[in-house]
């Protein structure tokens, strides 16, 4: 087990790797002048060729490309992420800052989503097209189609306007953690709950669960002993991808509710073109990532005795 | 055993996570109050949508940033709401030599927020060439001097009317002290009328009442800006209370808001005018009828009402709103005359020969792109770029709207691909009519080449004589109607919207600018 972790971590250093190179390349080709874009920003409208030329020669944009990579790459070796071209901030005080918002409102939404979809995929597997199954069905449709923004102003209007009970914005207390990972957390509910659905489904078909009602078994510890837990494998998969998406920053909801994450900086930091805080968020974000696909990979191997990584070697 | 473990630390986990929310569910209600009843003091809860991305004057403070600076800096010549320039840390100036040498005699008796008193040596410090307007809009600054400790001297390449250049808020007055001995900015030191107290980035500035005001002293002893970007949650955050003023509120709530009990709406017309700048050296636009007709098909009047709800002004092409200096009300603009539109566009030589509505000349169809940036106007020129190109369908020219971001857009500019761009402002601050620079060839966002054009640009900037001012600008008012670099669509108003126990609030038509003056909070 611990071999396969070792070789897995090493594994995520190959993929931060490529994930920085693909970014600062898709930068270097995005349209504009990064220098024109970092002058506007310092110096305002009233620019001249000359200004634009001196942050390119300041900032060591006219290098070539590979060489800015490897500068970079050289300094974060070091653990020095640089300073914000536009506001001279410390990228990794800026990343560090809004790391806990982020996780925060991840991990919320992700509690959120499985506490609704779980149950609720169980259920509706079990009175399969019943009424209430439809009714499932027909919620997790909807909640996959509503979008973010809609959904997020239309909590803000019913909640923080019409009930005056929870706050509209803002960062801090659990109140506002409350609408953000609630929009979140069903739009992801609505997915886990078809998957809850099929899976278990699926699982109750198998001969196993026949042999284990022949034995006599109540109907519960066959449920959530054999049935639930076997089924339960590909959700995890699932909400491990979903953490690592959400662990990227949720630019729409961050925005909506003025939650200073980092999917808001990381895309401010596209538009101003700077480089290094853009490469900072990706590297911290691919990081992220990568770890929480990991833990997903180990928990696994703890449901699931037949996987142990192991005996591949 | 092992595993019946594991459940159950399972569903006590969730069983935590359950009465943890409900927990906070009860509690809910006590905060929400709490919100409404701060009215008690005198403290102010502004809603805006960017944080201050910069406290000193070695950068550019970008978006809602400039807002907050407006309570803590102050500039040497202010304007009154009403756009007329007054006396601000300068008590008078004068030029001995029509504009190319310009005095300031300033206030005396005036001190920073840190206790450094405000002198000659502050102004020389704050347009040395540390400060980046100096190498920008300030740029024929040759020298600043200091006379004696209250009379500074500025010193310019060529003349210009220096004084309405030092009113924008973006390029104050900032005191030595702001910088340690290395030239490291410590905190923001200005001379305005509340002082900076603490920030929390991207969530709040609270800034307090400064004591030592040298002039009226604010009722409010605190204000605290809260950083929503989202526009529609700002104006709920006012509706619900969590914030007692927001500014730029979008224009579709204008009117709900107007009409909702318990708040109130402010507007003015502000110095910014939307405009479709056309890309004149290459065809078709390079032909005058053809930028004519556009400005005969284009509707602004309909652009106004319909697409903005009724907020603003139609502009029919007048390059700068009313409140601007020199603005002549006389002015002859567009009216829409799509009849006079296709009749330009045939003498041009376009026509419809196959009939499927859209224009050609030599066998080629007229189709033009317009550029649209994802910016900070993106929520309003989106829609209004919708109605244009069904207006100039009208008359025959295809339009094809790119929707880009700034950096993409700049470089179809520089490239020459694209033919006509919807924009706001560029070089825009306070009353004087700078503006006209954006369509003169030494501009970099020009896309117009005359040479009558840029003798009228210089010549109109390098006079201070009022008279000879404002028979330059008026020339160039109706130069820019006929050769129409560029159609002005709509005169931008600003809205601000209070709940109404917020009282004494004056709007200006200075944009950015946040006038607190005389603002209280009615207790109940």
């Amino acid at each position: 087990m611990w071999n396969y972790i070792a070789k897995r971590l090493l594994l995520i250093l190959v993929v931060i790797f490529g994930v920085t190179l693909v970014s600062f390349s898709a930068m270097y080709l995005a349209p504009g002048d990064p220098a024109e874009v970092i002058a506007f920003a310092r110096y305002g409208q009233d620019l001249s060729a000359e200004q634009i030329e001196a942050v390119r020669e300041a900032e060591g944009l006219d290098a070539p490309v590979y060489i800015q990579y490897l500068n970079w790459l050289e300094h974060v070796l070091h653990l020095d992420f640089g300073k914000s071209v536009i506001s001279s901030d410390d990228i990794l005080e800026e990343i560090l800052l809004r790391l806990p918002a982020t996780a925060e409102l991840a991990l919320a939404s992700l509690f959120l989503s499985l506490i609704i979809a779980i149950p609720a995929g169980v259920l509706s597997s079990l009175k399969q097209n019943s009424l209430l199954d439809n009714a499932c069905v027909f919620t997790s449709l909807l909640g996959v189609s509503i979008p973010n923004f809609w959904l997020g102003l239309l909590l803000i209007w019913f909640f923080a306007l019409t009930l005056r009970m929870l706050p509209s914005f803002g960062y801090g207390s659990l109140e506002n953690l409350v609408l953000p990972a609630l929009t979140l957390g069903t739009s992801m509910a609505a997915v886990t709950t078809r998957l809850t659905r099929s899976s278990m489904l699926e699982v109750l078909k198998q001969e196993y669960i026949v042999a284990a009602r022949a034995k006599g078994l109540d109907e519960r510890t066959i449920l959530i002993r054999h049935a639930l837990k076997n089924a339960l494998l590909p959700v995890l998969t699932f909400a491990g991808m979903q953490l690592g998406y959400l662990l990227g920053g949720t630019v729409i909801v961050e925005t909506i509710f003025a939650w200073p994450g980092l999917g808001k900086l990381l895309v401010d930091s596209i538009f101003a073109r700077d480089f290094a805080l853009v490469q900072g968020c990706v590297l911290f974000i691919a990081i992220l990532f990568s770890l929480s696909n990991l833990a997903v990979d180990i928990l696994y191997a703890v449901l699931d005795p037949r996987i142990r990584y192991d005996k591949h070697d | 055993m092992n595993q019946k473990l594991k459940l159950i630390t399972l569903i006590l986990m969730l069983l935590a996570v359950i009465s943890a929310s409900a927990c906070i569910g009860g509690e809910e209600d006590g905060t929400a109050k709490g919100a409404d009843s701060e009215v008690s003091s005198q403290e102010l809860t502004v809603g805006i949508s960017t944080d201050v991305n910069n406290w000193y004057l070695d950068k550019f403070p970008d978006g809602d940033g400039r807002f907050v600076w407006s309570q803590i800096y102050e500039t040497l010549v202010r304007l009154d709401p009403d756009l007329n320039i007054i006396p601000g840390l300068a008590e008078s100036w004068e030029t001995p030599d029509d504009g190319k040498t310009w005095i300031f005699h300033l206030r005396e008796g005036v001190s920073f927020h840190d206790g450094t008193p405000f002198d000659a040596d502050a102004v020389v410090f704050s347009y040395s060439t540390q400060s980046y307007v100096t190498q920008a809009v300030l740029r024929p600054i040759e020298s600043v001097e200091a006379l004696d400790n209250h009379t500074v001297k500025f010193v310019l390449a060529k003349p210009m009317p220096l004084p309405f250049y030092l009113t924008h808020v973006a390029w104050p007055v900032m005191s030595p002290s702001s910088v340690d001995a290395e030239g490291n900015f410590i905190s923001p030191a200005g001379t305005g009328p509340f002082k900076f107290e603490s920030r929390v980035k991207d969530q709040e500035i609270i800034v307090s009442r400064n004591e030592e005001y040298w002039g009226e002293k604010p009722e409010l002893e605190k204000v605290t800006f809260k950083v929503i970007p989202e526009a529609s949650t700002r104006v709920m955050a006012l509706e619900t209370g969590e914030v007692d003023m927001i500014i730029k509120v979008p224009e579709y709530d204008v009117s709900r808001l107007e009409s909702e009990d318990g708040i109130e709406v402010y507007r003015k017309l502000t110095t910014f005018t939307d405009f479709l700048q056309f890309n004149s050296e290459k065809a078709p636009f390079s032909d005058k009828a053809v930028r004519q007709s556009v400005a005969y098909a284009v509707d602004t009047e309909m652009i106004t009402s319909e697409v903005l709800e009724g907020v603003g002004e139609a502009a029919k092409g007048r390059a700068f709103s009313p409140v601007m200096m020199y603005s002549n009300p006389d002015l002859e603009t567009y009216s829409r005359d799509p009849e006079k539109a296709r009749t330009l566009l045939s003498e041009a030589g376009w026509k419809d020969s196959d009939g499927e509505g859209i224009v050609e000349k030599d066998g080629d169809p007229l189709c033009v792109t317009l550029l649209v940036s994802k910016g900070v106007w993106a929520s309003r020129h989106n829609p209004m770029a919708q109605a244009i190109q069904g207006e100039l369908a009208e008359v025959g020219i295809d339009v094809e709207i790119k929707f880009l971001e700034g950096g993409a857009i700049t470089q179809l500019e520089n490239s020459g691909d694209f033919d006509i761009i919807l924009r706001s402002g560029y070089f825009v601050w306070g009353s004087y009519p700078k503006h006209f620079f954006v369509h003169h060839s030494m501009s970099p966002y020009s896309h117009y080449r005359n040479a009558s054009y840029d003798e009228l640009v210089n010549a109109a900037d390098m006079t201070a004589d009022e008279e000879k001012q404002k028979e330059l600008y008026y020339s160039l008012q109706d130069f820019v109607i006929e050769e129409v670099p560029a159609f002005y669509l709509v005169h931008e108003e600003k809205i601000v919207a209070v709940n109404s126990y917020v009282k004494g609030y004056t709007i200006t038509s200075e944009d950015p600018w946040l006038n607190l003056e005389g603002v209280y909070l009615e207790n109940e």
